[in-house]
């Protein structure tokens, strides 16, 4: 038994590609999970500055000097746009949420009353909101409350008491300052900035949509390696070297191979979301179209992922082991496992280079966001997969040649 | 029907294929016969379109391979020694699948497929899928699928490895009906018996080259020898070995025995005897063996075919 045991043991260890999934990829999946949720690359006690997008309809000294204060905080990387811009950065998810100086917020300031400030946010960013939400009630209480209310009760005071000496004006004036910084003004303040949604709350939840989308790509992600490995069984079995006989171009073996993936590809994503459909109360009909390019768009590109792997591979087993890491890493930076806009901002950048971001994104702009189909950033999305599809198509195609083909 | 001249093929510094040449009339059945990394697999890789040859050239059925790849292609049927089949497809839909890459129309296609399974005697089980079928069931429908477009020139490239003598024999009658129907075969194989049978005109090829060709008559009296006595003994070494070799012409060694090729037994067997017994070796057994394809391949190559 001992004997059988170490036997086993020799084996894994001298099979250079089982100790590397046992050990190397796990590894690796550790790390990049906790740069997803923000748990590395971090100093401790020092949270990463979030992103803020203000537009500024007051545009006056005291607008600027509130956002100025703002942009000086850690906390906050800030950037400043017209309100149309910035509330389209919500609507096409690029940010969670934005600040709006309305008109008038001067005059609001020095009449001490409450300023035209609202926090316009997606509510499908329900984490990122509430966090970036949290922060800003703080600090802005700090520069902007604080200073508006005490300023009002300063100006009261002084008014009521003319004759005051200086010595003794100045200690109430401290006192009241110190007042108006107090934790439970702050708290009693909370309420002074609006929260509008800028997204109306519709049927289909955010959950539900990533829960469905971010799940399809990354199973059908596997589903067509699996296709694109049948290239290799073919290769394996003798038959690639039969169809080489005959008079078809070798360029249509995987062509062929193509359609058929795409095929399945599209029929998986209509199967998961009539099952959405019928089981969660996931809207389709409303948007038919978009998620029928949408599908055909993703279909496209993982279909072409998975041929572009197997065009790499010598064996299925190759494919498989090759294919198990990237897909993982691919689902993670992606969103389909954790929701992008909880990630740290570098990890967001990379998400990019993943079909499923751009997937999901989609889904969002159909179901969440309410894109038409002509819609600028919608159509930008299919075209990325569309192309993504079509770099991985040529790539696949050229190795196929060199690696594939080789068969005599 | 097929000419193909100055053949070369090498794989990085290795020479697969020196020049060869041959030719076989419309309607020839032609073996290729050569041991394990002769060239056959090569020779038939660029006649059957699928490796280009680094020189020469190669025309079948007045098209020239390299020039006109796809009309080649359309006239030739290759039958690879692996069996290439789809098997959770069943017979049926394979012969339908690999007919219809040949644009066979429809119709037409069908009506074949179904004389081609009476033919090899697979018609009662054509829905079945090819994975239930036994090797040798599955080695006639491999044979089968390349005959759909009834191709002028078969490549068959050991098709009876492995299989039963009922599959056997009738890969066999099917082999002797087209060749009555006219169809140019080119065959490899490691069975002699098969190439005797079947073959008008045989290639030898070993380490890239043809070394004779012809018709098993010709190969004969190419080979200039009749009969071969084969000595095997209890102690040959190789100096033993040497010494016999350097004092008589036309020997071979194959393990503890030493074939003598010879066209006088009767005279011969005595001498081999006496100079086996002055030079040490002891005689464990002698068989005399008549001349036939083996034989003259052992001569010509110093190899056994299935080398």
């Amino acid at each position: 038994m001992i004997k059988l045991a170490l036997k086993d043991i020799q084996l894994f260890f001298a099979d250079k590609r089982a100790l590397m999934l046992t050990v190397a990829v796990p590894m690796a999946l550790i790390t990049l999970f906790a740069f997803a949720f923000g748990g590395a690359g971090q100093t401790k006690g020092e949270s990463r500055p979030k992103t803020l997008v203000i537009a500024d309809e007051d545009k006056t000294e005291v607008s600027k000097n509130a956002i100025a204060e703002l942009d000086s905080l850690k906390e906050f990387k800030v950037s400043q746009t017209s309100l149309d811009s910035a509330e389209n950065l919500v609507k096409k998810g690029d940010v969670a949420a934005i600040l709006v100086f309305h008109k008038g917020f001067r005059d609001s300031i020095n009449a001490g009353n409450k300023p035209p400030i609202e926090f316009k946010y997606d509510a499908a960013k329900e984490a990122e909101t509430g966090i970036l939400q949290g922060a800003l009630l703080g600090n802005l209480m700090g520069i902007i409350g604080v200073k508006s209310s005490a300023k009002s009760a300063l100006e009261k005071f002084d008014s009521e008491n003319p004759t005051m000496d200086s010595a003794t004006r100045e200690r109430i004036h401290t006192q009241i300052s110190n007042n108006f910084s107090s934790s439970e003004s702050k708290k009693q303040s909370d309420s002074f900035i609006k929260s509008t949604p800028l997204i109306a709350e519709e049927e289909n939840s955010p959950g539900l949509i990533h829960a469905v989308a971010g799940t399809a790509i990354m199973m059908l992600l596997f589903s067509v390696v699996g296709m694109g490995a049948s290239l290799l069984d073919e290769k394996q079995e003798g038959t690639l070297k039969k169809l080489l006989y005959s008079p078809i171009r070798p360029n249509s073996i995987l062509f062929g191979k193509m359609i058929y993936a795409n095929f399945v590809s599209a029929f998986q994503l209509v199967i998961m979301f009539i099952y959405a459909k019928l089981v969660f109360g996931l809207d389709i009909f409303s948007h038919l179209a978009a998620i029928l390019l949408m599908i055909l768009a993703i279909g496209y590109a993982c279909s072409s992922f998975g041929v572009f792997l197997a065009s790499f591979s010598k064996s299925r087993q190759q494919v498989q082991g090759m294919s198990t890491l990237i897909i993982l890493v691919m689902s993670c930076i992606g969103g389909s496992m954790i929701p992008t806009f909880i990630m740290p901002v570098f990890m967001q950048k990379i998400s990019v280079f993943s079909v499923n971001y751009w997937g999901i994104q989609g889904f969002y702009d159909i179901f969440w966001r309410m894109l038409p189909i002509n819609d600028p950033t919608f159509l930008s999305r299919i075209l990325v997969l569309f192309l993504l599809g079509t770099v991985l198509n040529f790539i696949a195609l050229q190795m196929f040649k060199k690696n594939i083909l080789k068969i005599a | 029907m097929i000419s193909v001249s100055n053949l070369k093929k090498n794989y990085e510094s290795f020479q697969a294929l020196k020049g060869i040449s041959f030719d076989i009339k419309e309607g020839e059945f032609f073996g290729l016969l050569g041991p394990n990394g002769a060239g056959k697999t090569t020779t038939i890789s660029i006649m059957s379109t699928i490796l280009e040859p680094d020189e020469g050239s190669v025309s079948i059925a007045g098209f020239d391979l390299k020039n006109n790849p796809t009309e080649c292609k359309k006239n030739i049927g290759v039958v690879p020694q692996e069996i290439a089949l789809y098997n959770d497809l069943s017979a049926y839909d394979n012969l339908l699948f690999w007919g219809s890459l040949y644009d066979v129309p429809k119709d037409v296609l069908k009506v074949r497929i179904d004389e081609t399974l009476q033919l090899f005697g697979l018609f009662d089980r054509k829905d079945d899928k090819v994975k239930t079928y036994s090797g040798g069931m599955k080695r006639r429908i491999n044979i089968a699928s390349a005959l759909l477009h009834k191709p002028k020139v078969l490549f068959m490239d050991e098709p009876t490895v492995g299989i039963d003598p009922q599959s056997r024999n009738l890969i066999f009658e099917v082999l002797e009906k087209l060749h009555k129907e006219g169809m140019t075969i080119v065959y490899t194989t490691h069975y002699m018996e098969e190439a005797e049978r079947f073959c008008d005109k045989i290639g030898i090829i070993d380490n890239g080259q043809i070394i004779a060709q012809g018709t098993l008559e010709e190969l004969k009296s190419l080979s200039k020898m009749k009969e071969t006595i084969v000595v095997s003994f209890e102690n040959l070494s190789d100096s033993l070995y040497a010494n016999i070799s350097s004092e008589w012409e036309g020997v071979k060694r194959i393990e503890n025995a030493i074939h003598f090729f010879t066209s006088e037994v009767n005279r011969d067997l005595s001498v081999i005897i006496l100079k086996c017994n002055q030079a040490g070796l002891s005689i464990s057994n002698i068989d005399i063996q008549k001349v036939n394809l083996e034989t003259i391949f052992l001569s010509l190559t110093g190899k056994q075919l299935r080398d």
